[in-house]
């Protein structure tokens, strides 16, 4: 028991993908323009991980070694179908401004890095806890960041007021330069608190 | 001169084994004549644009001071104010905001440019962009409401459009005459109107060799040529390449922030291509952009390239080493 | 005058990295030099270009008309990362000096979403043809020229004294963000002209 909390809160904390590994970047610094956005990516990316973590590691004793990197990614694809098609029925607003990210899940790095580095070596239920984990830890660091950029740029929370009228919103906080800048120094602000320094 | 040595790229700013000891002095001074070179164009301002203007000004200049105070003590560095470049970059910035601005949005801008764009990238000598004009351009993606649009008119209450704007036709109004435009009687951001103060600071330090001749006249003549060749509403060569030198923060720009040491090219011919290069990317966003000013915007996209104009200018010598990241 | 639209939004107006956020990981992945900053950028000029003509095609003469639109993702994908494997092929045999080039950066493309990004929004953007081979090739120019910028930039970031919790991601960002705050220079440039 012990073993599956570590295996699901190591995705949130110590390896989270976005604000520790940074990696598959592209999605979080571009729907992130408002929180309910972010909310909707995080969803997404919940379903598609833990599914294809799932799926993957029930096939991992009869995949042969030499093609399982194309399996892997058929399966993911498969399940980011999936989760495009619902969210253009549930959700189509959102999907509209999600636009191409939706289905860009599968070629965000992280969905394919735990396949192939966890599900296709652990058990079923070892596999779901660490895909859950690793997109929760995404979608946590997705609200974090749309959270920022959309009160600081839209003087909002999830679309409500919630900064007194006289406060300006800027901006740029959510056109491009705003993302990066905001978690480039989130980023940085990790290192500080957590003690770690990267190289140039 | 001790400061030739700066000049001809031998105590180059950027070089990291301790180019300051030796060279601090001459940074100080360098630093301290390009703000005297700027006080005509500040009186100027307070003149047209009124005590508001003498109040951003110095608010801009005490916020970059304070800032770069504040960081450096804060991460134990020295503290450099005395070297005159966040007086200098305060100044700039101030000069880049209408006299309409509210007082937040200037301190806003100072500190992005020393916190963010200067001290984020290790201080002075570093920043591999110009902190004012970066600042400049963050205000404006940020408050568009408060950088651009119309701004106060000299010697009056009301406001209007900026000279750029009305030959653009994107605002209404009068052009104002060349001799308006000289002596600074125009709308504009507080620092780049009166082209008289402006030339006057300018031929000071190219005088003293504070700065190169080479950028501010080949940008100049970059843009008066293409402007004269396609700013004309009636064919080629039907522009008004006087208007468009006078009009806008062409000579600011040219004299003042393409000449930064720390964001442009310390090869005599790397500065002429930095120069036309700033005076093209001016000239296209003037005549086929959305804006009616490209001048900051062309510095900045020119900073972007300045390693490579290094590169293919300087010497064999240095800059050809692939550097290890 | 569609093309060259279609070329200024791709390369500066609407720049991959700076404006549209796809193909970040190489982005600041092989960033650290100008040379291999320009491999990269061959690789993935080449690539994007070859992948928009086989998306559009297959798209147009194999999902439309038998209604498996909703198979793009997978279909495209698959093509693209087939593409670069047969790419890749097709260089060792013609020129193996190019491969020596370009090979160690062909593999990392396919995880590339600059290239699935493209393929889908040829489509979305109804381009036709020749249009979505433009665009596929603008879109990577301004992806390419982003990149080498960044590398120059970033080799003389090497020697700056920055903060250690700054080192490495974060000065990346940030430097990613005062860059993309110069290219709004471009914005709206010659609108109502060719716009």
């Amino acid at each position: 028991m012990k073993k599956l909390w570590n295996t699901f809160s190591n995705g949130i904390i110590n390896e989270n993908p976005v604000l520790r590994l940074v990696i598959g970047m592209c999605a979080p610094l571009a729907v992130t323009t408002a929180v309910v956005n972010g909310f909707w990516m995080g969803i997404a990316v919940i379903f598609v991980l833990t599914a294809s973590n799932a799926l993957v590691s029930l096939l991992r004793k009869v995949v042969p070694a030499e093609i399982r990197i194309p399996i892997f990614i058929v399966v993911i694809a498969t399940f980011t179908t999936v989760a495009d098609l619902t969210l253009k029925a549930i959700q189509p607003e959102i999907h509209a401004k999600l636009g191409v990210f939706v289905p860009l899940i599968v070629v965000n790095c992280i969905i394919l890095a735990r396949a192939e580095a966890f599900a296709s070596k652990n058990n079923l239920i070892q596999s779901v806890a660490d895909g859950l984990g690793m997109a929760l830890g995404f979608t946590l660091s997705l609200l974090i960041l749309a959270s920022i950029r959309e009160l600081l740029g839209n003087g909002t929370w999830w679309g409500f007021n919630v900064l007194p009228a006289s406060f300006e919103p800027a901006v740029v906080m959510i056109l491009p330069p705003g993302a990066f800048v905001t978690l480039g120094y989130l980023l940085s602000g990790l290192n500080l608190i957590t003690g770690k320094s990267g190289d140039n | 001169m001790a400061n030739k040595d700066i000049l001809s790229g031998e105590g180059k700013l950027l070089v990291s084994s301790s180019p300051h000891i030796r060279a601090q002095e001459t940074v100080d001074w360098l630093m301290w004549q390009v703000v005297i070179a700027l006080l005509p164009a500040v009186i100027v301002s307070i003149y047209f644009f009124g005590f508001r203007s003498f109040y951003l000004i110095l608010l801009g200049t005490l916020a970059a001071v304070i800032t770069e105070a504040a960081i450096e003590k804060a991460m134990g560095k020295d503290i450099t104010i005395k070297d005159g470049s966040a007086v200098v970059t305060g100044l700039l910035l101030a000069f880049n905001l209408p006299a309409t601005a509210p007082w937040w949005l200037v301190i806003i801008g100072s500190v992005f440019a020393i916190a963010v764009v200067k001290q984020t990238f290790g201080g002075l000598g570093y920043n591999f962009i110009n902190p004012a004009l970066t600042a400049r351009a963050f205000l404006l993606a940020a408050w568009p409401q408060y950088v651009a649009g119309n701004f106060p008119l000299p010697l009056d209450t009301v406001t209007g459009a900026t000279p750029l704007a009305v030959l653009k036709g994107t605002a209404a109004g009068t052009l104002p005459t060349y001799g308006d435009l000289f002596w600074g009687n125009v709308g504009g951001v507080l620092g780049e109107t009166s082209a008289v103060a402006l030339l006057a600071g300018g031929l000071y330090l190219i005088y003293l060799e504070v700065i190169d001749w080479r950028t501010p006249l080949s940008f100049i003549c970059t843009v008066a040529a293409f402007t004269w060749v396609f700013g004309g509403s009636g064919g080629l060569f039907t522009g008004d390449p006087l208007f468009h030198v006078l009009a806008g923060g062409l000579i600011l720009g040219a004299f003042f922030m393409a000449t930064d040491y720390v964001t442009s090219p310390v090869t005599p011919l790397g500065r002429v291509v930095f120069g036309v290069g700033c005076g093209l990317i001016t000239v296209l966003i003037r005549l086929w952009g959305d804006y009616p000013e490209g001048v900051s915007y062309s510095i900045l996209l020119m900073n972007l390239l300045v390693p490579f104009i290094e590169r293919w200018t300087a010497p064999r010598v240095y800059g050809m080493q692939p550097m290890q990241g | 005058m569609n093309y060259l639209a279609i070329i200024i939004s791709g390369v500066l107006i609407n720049n991959y990295i700076f404006s549209r956020f796809l193909g970040l990981c190489p982005f600041w992945g092989v960033s650290k030099q100008v040379e291999t900053a320009t491999g990269m950028s061959l690789a993935v000029v080449f690539v994007m270009t070859m992948a928009s003509a086989v998306t559009w095609v297959l798209n147009r003469y194999l999902l439309e008309p038998f209604g498996l639109d909703y198979m793009q993702t997978i279909a495209f994908i698959l093509v693209i990362a087939t593409l670069v494997q047969f790419v890749e092929m097709v260089i060792l045999k013609v020129s193996p000096v190019l491969y020596q080039a370009l090979g160690i950066y062909l593999p990392l493309i396919t995880t590339n979403c600059a290239v699935l990004g493209v393929a889908l929004l040829n489509i979305t953007e109804n381009y036709n043809f020749l249009e979505s081979i433009v665009n596929g090739a603008a879109s990577a120019i301004g992806w390419s020229l982003a990149i080498v910028l960044f590398a120059g930039i970033r080799e003389r970031l090497a020697f700056a004294p920055i903060a250690p919790s700054m080192r490495g991601f974060p000065i990346a960002l940030v430097a990613t963000g005062l860059m993309s705050i110069a290219f709004f220079g471009f914005q709206g440039l010659f609108r109502g002209i060719l716009f």
